[in-house]
């Protein structure tokens, strides 16, 4: 989930707050005190997060486009020059084209917006975007929601009873409203003051940025992860479901897949898999990242040579070609598999299936696998020559099966034109020709296209005037016979229109007497 | 989300009075002339379809559609409305495929022109469809029974797509009052039901139907909300393809599709792909030779045009099992570039896993779908995904990652009772396995047979041969122990094993000695070598109380001192836990089973043995080494303190 900070440099944010020893604060210090912390977080506990950062106030600039350096991030903030008003709409489109530009339209973002809660006035002023919200059209639509996933964070630099005293709390809450109800609104608990701006970020961190840890586990076999981007809460069904499922923190590993069974599974995220050496307390003591701390790197190096289960599965997964089976939550699965990159460097991935008893419908339930053990013989037979997968559908699709379609006239002339090439073949198209002869005549039974059957019948008597004398015999027999019964089909009479009937051919004789049941 | 909206009913009203049975004035060429053909022949006549066979094919390719994309949960409900209402099929699972509506609509056949039209109406149909949307259907049911008392949240809503040709736009009014008002009252009845269920919202499309050249006597109407439950809309299309086409877009408005045109696709499959031919498809009316591609199990990248005229890999198709998946492929940057290599991290360092013996645990653990229902022998209901949990558990209650961590993972004399001593169970066969299995390593034991014992981290060749020994039979029985309570055979494996493993050294010095002597006596050349050789074995028996007891330090010192960059085996314990006994002062925590076992096994054993020279004049646990070299020679050759290393 990458960030986008978008900081707020108008002229307000410079008004000072009140004096903590000699030093005279700003509200923009305060913003940047606490971005300082959000940034030293996410580069210690966060470091793979993509974030960029946008000062705005008329105006909008990218200042930082979106960096795991954390450190020009950081100089960035002390290299901000104060402007005129703010302008919070065109800010919030910069922010969409940003987006978009980068990631795309599905990359679910968070935005952390750092504002003071003056909203600007005028044109351009938040209260005049809202005010003319509802007369938009497409071209100058509101950027809100963010056209894709995504929380809007609002960091004010401001205590509750200073944006209530105004409009301002109404405003911002009608913001999150229209992101579609994703996001927060963050105030300064008591007086502004450095303290109560950390414990501020304090809490965007805990909610947003706090890394999720968990165990990698197969029998006894287990590993201290981290799981990067975290996992998004994900609602199956908002009306009979509507609580956000939450993945383990145990992901136990169920079984194993060969790749070419698994295919290419559609997968709602997917996620690093990150081995962690954790401390007693289960603070985290490196993930082996190397780091220019001194410290941490030795940390990481004695990490390094402790043997890891991750590596373990990661490696013999690379070479197998095989995928492990994970479950994250109750009728909620997921696959482990190795991935490289272009610069060949390989790494433990997860992908979340959709929760739901069988995610994948050419593996069928996801309960009903167990183990190959179990069953009488091995599905995957002796020489590894089989597979039991896919599974097939009960239904066949309609493009896997011969079904007739005559929407468009070049349907229906192919089928005509099928049967009538099979005519001037027979006898040896016999079975084809009846084939052929029945799916024409089952679908025009089905859509009361009784004129259909008369037209090919009076086609068949016609092919049969047409035969040349070398023609077999029984060719003018089998055009006869099934015009024939074309003809009575035709009538709708139940006799001879039944559905399931089928047109046989007609039982001839020409090898010993001549043709006796005619 | 929401699996119950609009999409999860449809019902099809199609109109079967006399009028439908007219031609909706479309020809078709049937009689295409074909090339080489006599001269002269007249093609038959064009025919063309009635406005219910438009009607019909319309809708059902409305259903083809629907069931390819959503074979499940998607549900429809075939009507058709004459003199009375006659209902297709129902909202079950099984009735929900092309197949039954193609018969149950053949069974009804085209409208009979000759009947009385003023018995005729699409009234019937429209009322039997408000009755039908009341009825549950099985997953909604479902859905009720799993909530319990959350079962309100359960929608019941749907949409009725009426196919009819009406009189004028007042008469479509009052189509629309009549469903109203039947809603009204099915609702009234369904309060007082368990079966049935509210109508919440319904969407009615009522679609005019008339013949090409005709002037439409209805107009279009956009979606209007007529009561808070239903929504109606009006569609004026002439028959024929129009017709087709309207139906085209409201299916995908309907269910939210979109269309992906395939262009350029090469023509037949790639034993042609030399040809030049290709051709379109839009992904929604495909039935063509490149699906049958797709169908042998390949998969097809799709690449999109981008505005700078560079090209992009947009989606993939793919085919499982018969059934054809579009993918998207994501194509701006990913959030997961650059990340650290799996080898840079945690244990990314180190070398020997056992990477190929792992491969072999996860082929053996591999899954195989279990479509028939098993039953445990308490007749409860045994989930197969369970048991592969199972399973694994069993298979990794010993399981040493790295080569240097095992000894008997590294022997092949091991595997035929490592591979099924995991077992849940064992037959006496398995039994007869192991217990050869372990007879021939004792085999081995008495050859002298070299072990593949690790030497990493130490310097030199490693522990003697039958300290070697020791740690071989110490990792087997961890294995064998971690299995015995699956069953009585599991038992009588480990029994066979400290049976043989338990002899006393003095005993088997005796035998080691006499059988030496005879050997001397057969080949009375080797008796030189044979002599040096019994010489280093009592040098190593001597050694060996010592050893014992110092293993773990000196090991762990060898690895330490000697050489500070190789790994420290962090997995040691199991190979130790079994021989040495932990002092009592020194176990803190709570006393393991197997501890407390070992702990029984060895004070019984030790009872049935002389305590060795060495521990009985040690210091502080620490006995000189090579006092003999130091009386023979005068060389203090023990104190440099590399006695361990022989």
């Amino acid at each position: 989930m990458p960030t986008v900070v978008v900081m707020d440099v108008s002229l307000s944010m410079t008004r000072p707050v009140s004096i903590e020893g000699s030093e005279e604060y700003q509200r923009k210090h305060l913003a940047a005190h606490g971005l300082t912390m959000l940034f030293e977080h996410m580069a210690t506990n966060y470091k793979l997060e993509f974030t960029a950062l946008v000062v705005f106030s008329s105006l909008w600039e990218l200042m930082v486009p979106f960096t795991r350096d954390y450190n020009t991030l950081q100089e960035a903030l002390s290299n901000m020059d104060d402007y005129d008003k703010t302008c919070l709409e065109s800010a919030l489109v910069g922010v969409c084209n940003i987006v978009q530009q980068e990631w795309g339209g599905a990359i679910p973002c968070q935005v952390v917006l750092v504002t003071d809660g003056c909203l600007g006035i005028g044109r351009g002023s938040l209260r005049h975007s809202l005010a003319t919200h509802n007369q938009r059209s497409e071209s100058n639509r509101f950027p809100l929601p963010f056209p894709f996933p995504s929380k809007l964070y609002i960091m004010c630099m401001a205590n509750l009873e200073e944006l209530q005293s105004t409009d301002s709390l109404d405003c911002l809450e009608r913001l999150i409203d229209l992101n579609n109800g994703e996001g927060q609104i963050f105030t300064i608990d008591g007086p502004l003051c450095l303290k109560n701006v950390q414990s501020m970020f304090g809490k965007l961190i805990d909610l947003a940025y706090t890394p999720f840890h968990a165990i990698l586990k197969c029998g006894h076999l287990t590993a201290d992860v981290q799981v990067f981007p975290r996992p998004e809460p994900f609602v199956v069904d908002e009306e009979i479901d509507p609580i956000p499922k939450v993945i383990n923190t145990d992901l136990e590993i169920v079984g194993f897949i060969d790749i070419a069974d698994i295919s290419s599974p559609p997968v709602l995220s997917r996620h690093l898999v990150l081995p962690i050496a954790l401390n007693k307390e289960g603070d985290e003591v490196g993930t082996g990242i190397t780091d220019d701390n001194e410290d941490e790197n030795s940390a990481n190096q004695i990490a390094g040579k402790i043997p890891n289960f991750c590596v373990l599965l990661h490696g013999s997964l690379k070479v197998e070609g095989m995928v492990a089976i994970v479950q994250l939550g109750p009728e909620w699965h997921g696959m482990l598999y190795s991935q490289a990159d272009s610069k060949k460097k390989s790494n433990l991935m997860m992908s979340l299936f959709e929760p739901g008893p069988e995610p994948l419908p050419w593996l069928g339930k996801m309960a009903q696998l167990g183990p190959i053990s179990d069953a009488k013989e091995n599905p995957y037979g002796e020489d590894d020559n089989k597979s039991p997968f896919p599974l097939q559908p009960k239904n066949k699709r309609s493009y896997a099966q011969n079904v007739t379609v005559w929407i468009k006239p070049s349907g229906l002339q192919t089928d005509v034109q099928k049967i009538l090439r099979n005519a001037r073949k027979l006898p040896e198209k016999t079975q084809t020709f009846y084939k052929e002869l029945n799916r024409l005549r089952k679908a025009a039974l089905a859509f009361g296209f009784l004129d259909l059957l008369k037209g090919v019948a009076d086609m068949l008597e016609r092919e049969c005037t047409l035969l040349p004398d070398t023609a077999h015999p029984d060719a003018a027999f089998q055009l006869t016979h099934a015009a024939q019964q074309l003809k009575l089909a035709s009538t709708g009479t139940s006799e001879y229109a039944g559905y399931e009937h089928n047109i046989t051919p007609l039982h001839t004789d020409f090898s010993g007497s001549s043709a006796e049941r005619m | 989300m929401k699996i119950f909206s609009e999409s999860h009913k449809t019902v099809f009203v199609v109109d079967h009075c006399p009028y439908m049975a007219e031609s909706c004035r479309q020809h078709v060429e049937f009689d295409m002339l074909v090339k080489n053909r006599t001269q002269g022949i007249i093609p038959l006549a064009p025919i063309s379809k009635s406005l219910w066979t438009c009607s019909v094919e319309s809708s059902m390719e409305y259903c083809r559609i629907m069931y390819d994309i959503f074979p499940f949960k998607k549900l429809v409900n075939f009507i058709v409305s004459d003199s009375g209402a006659h209902v297709l099929n129902s909202w079950t699972q099984e009735d929900q495929n092309l197949q039954e509506l193609m018969a149950a609509l053949a069974a009804v056949g085209p409208p009979n022109p000759r009947a009385d039209p003023e018995c005729c109406s699409i009234l019937h149909g429209l009322v039997a469809a408000v009755e039908t949307l009341c009825k549950i259907t099985e997953y909604q049911h479902e859905a009720r029974t799993l909530l319990m008392e959350n079962a309100e949240r359960v929608g019941n809503r749907g949409r009725i797509i009426c196919i009819t040709n009406a009189k004028s736009d007042s008469h479509v009014r009052m189509l629309e009052d009549c469903v109203q008002e039947t809603i009204h009252e099915h609702n009234k009845l369904a309060a007082n039901s368990d079966h049935l269920m509210q109508i919440q919202k319904c969407e009615l499309v009522l679609i005019h139907t008339y013949a090409v050249g005709e002037d439409s006597l209805v107009s279009d109407r956009p979606k209007k909300e007529l009561s808070p439950v239903l929504t109606s809309e009006v569609h004026s299309v002439r028959a024929g393809r129009h017709l087709a086409t309207k139906l085209n877009i409201l299916v995908q408005q309907h269910f939210d599709l979109a269309s992906t045109t395939i262009t350029n696709i090469p023509m037949k499959e790639e034993q042609h792909a030399n040809t030049s031919a290709n051709y379109d498809v839009e992904l929604l009316h495909h039935k063509d030779a490149h699906v049958d591609f797709l169908k042998s199990g390949r998969s097809v990248l799709l690449e999109q045009p981008r505005k700078s005229g560079s090209k992009v890999i947009s989606h993939m198709l793919s085919s499982h099992g018969g059934e054809i998946f579009l993918h998207v492929l994501s194509s701006s940057r990913s959030i997961l570039e650059d990340p650290p290599s799996i080898s840079e991290g945690c244990g990314g360092r180190v070398t020997d896993y056992r990477i190929t013996d792992f491969g072999e645990f996860m082929r053996e653990n591999r899954l195989t779908p279990f479509l028939d229902p098993r039953y445990k022998i308490d007749g409860s209901l045994e989930i197969p995904l369970e048991r592969a949990k199972d399973q694994l558990e069993k298979h990794t209650r010993y399981w040493p990652m790295i080569i240097s961590q095992t000894t008997i993972f590294n022997m092949q004399a091991v595997v035929p009772l490592a591979s099924v001593i995991v077992k849940e169970s064992l037959t006496e066969e398995d039994v007869l396995n192991c217990q050869k299995t372990i007879y021939n390593l004792v085999d081995m034991e008495r050859k002298n047979d070299p072990l593949p014992i690790s030497t990493v981290g130490t310097r030199g060749k490693g522990p003697k041969r039958d300290e070697q020994y020791r740690i071989m039979w110490n990792e087997l029985e961890t294995l064998v122990r971690a299995h015995i309570n699956n069953s009585e055979k599991h038992q009588r494996v480990l029994e066979c094993l400290m049976a043989c493993r338990s002899k006393p050294p003095e005993e088997e010095e005796r035998k080691k000695r006499g059988r030496k002597r005879e050997d001397k006596e057969d080949k009375s050349e080797k008796a030189v070598k044979d002599y040096e050789q019994e010489k280093s074995w009592q040098d190593s028996e001597r050694l060996k109380g010592i050893l014992e007891r110092g293993k773990e330090e000196l090991a762990e010192a060898e690895i330490i001192k000697d050489s500070p960059d190789s790994p420290e085996p962090p997995n040691k314990k199991p190979l130790v836990d079994m021989d040495e006994t932990p002092p009592v002062e020194k176990s803190k925590g709570p006393v393991s089973l197997l501890s407390l076992w070992s702990n029984r096994i060895n004070t019984a054993n030790s009872r049935k043995h002389q305590e060795f020279a060495g521990r009985l004049n040690s210091v502080n646990n620490r006995a000189e080494l090579y006092q003999h070299l130091k009386e023979e020679n005068g060389m203090e050759t023990a104190e440099n303190g590399k006695a361990s290393r022989q």
